[in-house]
């Protein structure tokens, strides 16, 4: 007997339902539709509206100027809105924050999946995602005034408050994010292909690195772009902790410097800007730089997840 | 499910009620992050005085004050710096005429942490420091020490100060650390032994050391003199004269009242008058 | 390679991967432990006597008459302090004294024209009081012992003068009997440096107990009352005996903080005695006690949080979060219905999926720019209202934070009730809608509920989106959601970097910063519970 079928509502009246019937369920369904619409709205609006702010910054400065100029003197006698310094900054933090968080949370998502029974799984991932819960602030308040002190007494630094500070605090804060989109993209590979590894002798190790992860990669992609999502669009913990300078560092390997990011640029820069100016502009135009981005990431991730659920066949 | 309906439209109606509430008597202060501790503190005074009139102080910065007093939003604005050519015109083009009030004077001194040997710089120096010439305190006989700049580059008036006296116009280093204001800036060089920024005289205070500019100290009686050269005063503005006797009227004349003046002191800023 | 070796590596991966989750649960440990235990100290700890009077003053709270009663008794060990260093600073104060002597002149020429006298009488009084003013201000400027004694040996000789009693010209006597005995003891050639120490040391013990009793009060809260609190005290005592000096060693290096005790720079005179007083009677004087201020969670503060609690901030979050969980809710419900119950896969519904998706994935920070653009500076003049921050835009702008978590919890909790439960309401006649309503939903609302504290902890915690849409850290509470307000999360981030008041009083940082982190957890604590107990009940563990 074919169960009925709840998606497709059959266009003919049923000789059961009356006009009213067929006209609540069909405008019941459009205004449904139109509700479920807002979240497209929503992004649509997000994006008009940074774009209508930015645009006339947009054509005022060119582009490439804003792109690739490391000066940003908005309120200088010749404001100059180059934003290099900060996107170098944003990719620091981030590039870094990910060389941290992503061996960690690879070996802790394997951890979670492999090597430890149902038990301890339990209790070990509230442990982490109450590591997703703390809000930003309060690690940004961890930064600024335990981590920051601690890194210039104890390592010397000339100051606390720099890149290397606000990278580590990222890492932290992306690791959850890591921790369980991997942790769901290796827990979903096949057990066949475990036990075919086992059985061809292979240690766990071995079946790990050689059998699973492979298997298991494209989630694992998206895990990372997940991660690096959240660490490109952190403010506060950048505000607080990276020191806002807008500079390249140096030896381009010297993290004890402070850079500026742009979320921070915003953010600061933001509270005492008059509003309508170039400078204001400027801002906006550096938020849809990054929305930007991170909506290209967004459809990175997507796309590897997708990939993740072609091949083990399961949702997630 | 009835339940959350029922809460839902309960808090509905609170908001909505709240929202109905007539704005009662209410004075809208906002701009210098110099001047807001002064006005906090007026306001809490004010509070003894009149308990049931809403005073809100926001600090965003001169130039924020100035645009909301342009656009109506706001009643007085606190600027630590007079009002530009443009923010006058847009002021008048929108029927607004701007208002100084000085409430007190205002010295921009440059602080370093206490363990600095460093006592004096002249404005040459400073200047230096701030473009990147100089990057390190050897050069002006302290400690082999990076310099940790810090700076306010926005539309403070504090740093409209320090670039009128000592930037001139000339664009900082790129490594210069930004802070969004006062406070921010004396946190960072309380913590930090290679730092140097420059605040409002309020916030010289036992935990940093204010240098000598050019060989003067500032203090009151060099402020007052004008002997310490980057020196200003401190503004509030309104549309106008404030009607006698209005809110705003005493708000703006508080600063010429003793308990007016004990508070400026006690926030360490230098009285126009004295008792 | 062998297999003994692979084995040994297998274990070490073991090893390795255990040390990492060890690692990440002392970083969590390092990250709270710090702000819940230095937060707690906000709310429990060892107050003083001025702690108690700010309380009944500021918030009314206390009985009265036992707060007098400790007053008083409490009166004369404190008195006994701050008579030993006026009396000190009257001995040698010469420029106040001069000041002084100078108005007691006035005063007592203002007297005399009351009087009934000839003007001849009158002249001479006149003439006397002014020499012994006049000498007796030599005396004050003067720094060789001989002189001194000479003046005051002149004035105290018109010391019984009939003329003089019962007129102001009394306190020429009790000042020039005061100085000599100071003068005595102390080297004049230093009187400078003990005036400015002298100073120093008044404003210490005024920070320590209080502005002296009988003084004007001065006008900030912050300034009415002594150390609120046992550690305050003792932090400030130890400034009190102990003077930190940077101190220059080398040329050219870093000045070093030396500690030398105050008692040394007062060697031989009269307040010497005074440090071991304080030290001896600090309990006395200011009465420790434990307490459990459960109040900070209810009591406005004074600007700066320098005293009070955290009352208007927790109000504030309260009001943002429940306003947009009120806006996000239905929509994000109704959404996930649609989504799941009624959406087939076609292209439309694949982009409302990908544009839930991005949504979830935009930093923040857009969000505030987005909520300033929209809904600040377009939505409020569009309907008539003056564009500005307030409640209302900062709520929107979270509820649009919020739906995509919103619909996807929800959506999930839908997706996850049994097919049976659907296919037996409808088996039994009832159409798609009763079906949803009355058995669909109710038995997701657990899974929904877990969505609602989930997206509820988010937006408690979030400082971003409403850095510019409504949240500010000093004002008064919001009489109404076209106003802005205070909030847990932007206050935290004020204490902590933006105010320099906040830095005295660290029991306050860290108390905010702990309310905020320990009200998420518990949200996040009740869903994680809520939702095992779900997956059993579903699954039938």
């Amino acid at each position: 007997m074919p169960t009925a079928d709840f998606k497709h509502q059959p266009l003919v009246l049923n000789y059961r339902q009356g006009l009213g019937n067929f006209l609540s369920l069909h405008i019941g369904r459009t205004i449904l539709f139109l509700i479920t619409c807002i979240s497209v709205l929503s992004v649509l609006l997000i994006f008009f509206f940074i774009v209508r702010e930015s645009l006339p910054f947009l054509q005022k400065f060119r582009l490439t100027e804003f792109l690739t100029n490391t000066g940003w003197y908005p309120q200088a006698e010749k404001p100059q809105f180059g934003a290099l310094a900060l996107i170098v900054g944003s990719f620091y933090v981030t590039i870094t924050a990910l060389l941290f968080s992503v061996p960690t949370g690879l070996l802790a998502a394997v951890f979670l999946s492999d090597i430890v029974s149902f038990k301890v799984q339990t209790i070990v991932k509230p442990v982490i995602e109450l590591l997703a819960a703390i809000p930003s602030v309060a690690y940004g308040f961890f930064a600024v005034m335990v981590l920051a002190p601690w890194m210039q007494r104890k390592l010397g630094f000339t100051t606390g408050v720099n890149a290397l500070n606000a990278s580590f605090v990222l890492a932290v804060m992306a690791l959850p994010t890591i921790v369980s989109v991997a942790q769901d993209s290796i827990s979903a590979v096949g057990r066949e292909l475990r036990e075919a590894s086992y059985g061809l002798g292979a240690t766990r190790m071995e079946t790990i690195f050689k059998v699973v992860i492979p298997a298991a990669h494209s989630g694992i992609i998206a895990a990372i772009i997940l991660g690096m999502m959240r660490a490109v669009g952190e403010t506060m913990v950048v505000w607080m902790a990276s020191g806002n300078a807008t500079r390249i560092p140096h030896p381009w390997w010297d993290l004890s410097g402070s850079i500026r990011t742009m979320t921070a640029t915003i953010a600061g820069d933001m509270g005492e800007t008059a509003k309508g100016c170039d400078h204001y502009r400027a801002l906006f135009a550096i938020g849809l730089l990054l929305l930007v981005m991170t909506l290209c990431l967004n459809v990175l991730s997507e796309y590897f997840l997708a990939g993740a659920v072609k091949k083990t066949g399961t949702s997630k | 499910m009835r339940k959350l309906v029922v809460c839902g439209l309960v808090i509905l109606a609170l908001v909505l009620t709240t929202a109905l509430k007539a704005a009662d008597k209410a004075l809208q202060i906002e701009g210098s992050t110099t001047v807001g501790p002064i006005c906090d503190a007026f306001t809490e005074a004010f509070n003894k005085t009149y308990p049931d009139i809403k005073i809100t102080v926001t600090k965003n910065g001169s130039g924020n004050g100035a645009a909301a007093l342009i656009d109506k939003r706001c009643d007085i604005a606190m600027m630590s710096r007079f009002m530009k050519l443009e923010e006058f015109t847009a002021a008048v083009d929108k029927g607004v005429m701007p208002v100084a009030h000085t409430i007190a004077l205002d010295g921009v001194c440059m602080i370093v942490h206490p363990s600095n040997p460093v006592t004096e710089l002249s404005i040459q120096q400073i200047h230096d420091i701030y473009i990147g010439k100089i990057k390190n305190w050897k050069e002006l006989g302290g400690p082999d020490m990076p310099i940790v700049a810090i700076s306010r580059d926005t539309s403070s008036g504090t740093y409209e100060t320090f670039d009128n006296f000592v930037m001139k116009k000339v664009k900082m280093d790129a490594g210069i650390e930004y802070v969004s204001s006062n406070p921010q800036v004396h946190a960072r060089v309380k913590t930090t032994p290679g730092a140097i920024g420059y605040v409002g005289i309020g916030f010289l205070d036992a935990e940093v050391k204010g240098l000598k500019v050019n060989g003067i100290m500032p203090s009151k009686e060099t402020i007052t003199n004008g002997t310490y050269s980057l020196s200003r005063p401190l503004f509030l503005f309104t549309n106008g004269f404030p009607e006698l006797g209005s809110l705003s009227y005493n708000f703006c004349t508080f600063y010429l009242s003793e308990k007016g003046q004990e508070i400026i002191n006690a926030k360490g800023f230098v009285p126009v008058t004295h008792y | 390679m062998k297999v003994i070796a692979r084995s040994i590596l297998d274990n070490i991966f073991t090893a390795l991967t255990w040390a990492v989750v060890f690692i990440i649960v002392i970083l969590l440990l390092l990250i709270l432990g710090p702000i819940l235990s230095r937060g707690t100290n906000a709310v429990v700890f060892r107050d003083t006597i001025e702690f108690r009077k700010m309380q009944m003053s500021l918030f009314n709270r206390g009985t009265e008459a036992k707060l007098t009663a400790e007053i008083s008794e409490i009166a004369p060990v404190r008195q006994k302090a701050y008579d030993a260093i006026d009396k000190f600073k009257s001995g040698i104060d010469t420029e106040s004294l001069t000041e002084q002597v100078r108005k007691i002149y006035r005063d007592c020429g203002q007297e005399l024209s009351y009087k009934e006298l000839t003007p001849q009488q009158y002249t001479e009084i006149r003439s006397s009081l002014k020499e012994i003013r006049d000498r007796l201000q030599t005396a004050f400027a003067s720094t060789d012992k001989a002189k001194i004694a000479e003046c005051i040996g002149f004035v105290m000789g018109y010391a019984d003068d009939e003329r003089f009693k019962g007129t102001s010209a009394g306190d020429f006597f009790r000042i020039a009997g005061d100085f000599q005995k100071s003068a005595e003891k102390i080297d004049l050639a230093k009187h400078r440096q003990y005036i400015a120490a002298a100073d120093e040391m008044e404003d210490l013990l005024t920070l320590l107990l209080g502005p002296p009793p009988g003084k004007s009060l001065p006008a900030t809260a912050m300034n009415q009352f002594g150390a609120t609190r046992w550690d305050l005290a003792e932090k400030l005592m130890d400034n009190l005996l102990w003077k930190e000096q940077w101190v220059p060693q080398q040329e050219g290096k870093f000045l070093v903080k030396i500690r030398t005790e105050r008692a040394k720079e007062f060697a031989g005179t009269e307040i010497e005695p005074l440090f071991d007083y304080i030290k001896n009677n600090l309990e006395k004087m200011l009465k420790p006690k434990w307490q459990f201020y459960w109040q900070y969670f209810i009591d406005d503060s004074t600007p700066g949080h320098y005293f009070g609690g955290v009352g208007p901030e927790i109000l504030g979050t309260l009001l943002l979060t429940l306003l947009s969980m009120l806006f996000v809710i239905p929509f994000g419900i109704v959404s996930a219905a649609y989504l799941a119950e009624c959406a087939s896969d076609n292209l439309v519904i694949k982009i409302i999926r990908m544009c839930i998706n991005s949504l979830a994935g935009v930093p923040s920070i857009i969000f505030g720019l987005f909520g300033l653009a929209f809904f600040v500076l377009f939505l409020l003049p569009a309907f008539g209202f003056v564009s500005k921050p307030c409640i209302l835009t900062a709520s929107l702008t979270l509820s649009i934070l919020t739906l995509p978590v919103m619909i996807r919890a929800s959506e999930e909790a839908i997706k996850a009730v049994p097919f049976t439960y659907k296919e037996a309401s409808l088996a039994l006649g009832a159409s798609k809608f009763k079906t949803f309503m009355s058995v669909t939903l109710p038995a997701a609302m657990p899974g929904i509920l877990t969505g609602i504290i989930l997206s509820l902890s988010r937006v408690a915690g979030e400082t971003a989106p409403i850095l510019f849409t409504g949240a500010v850290a000093l004002g008064p509470l919001p009489s109404s959601i076209f106003h802005t307000t205070r909030t847990l999360s932007y206050g935290s981030y004020d204490m902590a970097v933006g105010d320099r008041l906040a830095a005295m009083v660290p029991h306050n940082q860290y108390g905010m910063v702990a309310t905020l982190v320990l009200l998420v957890l518990c949200l996040n604590t009740s869903a994680i519970i809520l939702r095992s107990r779900l997956f059993k009940k579903l699954h039938g563990h």
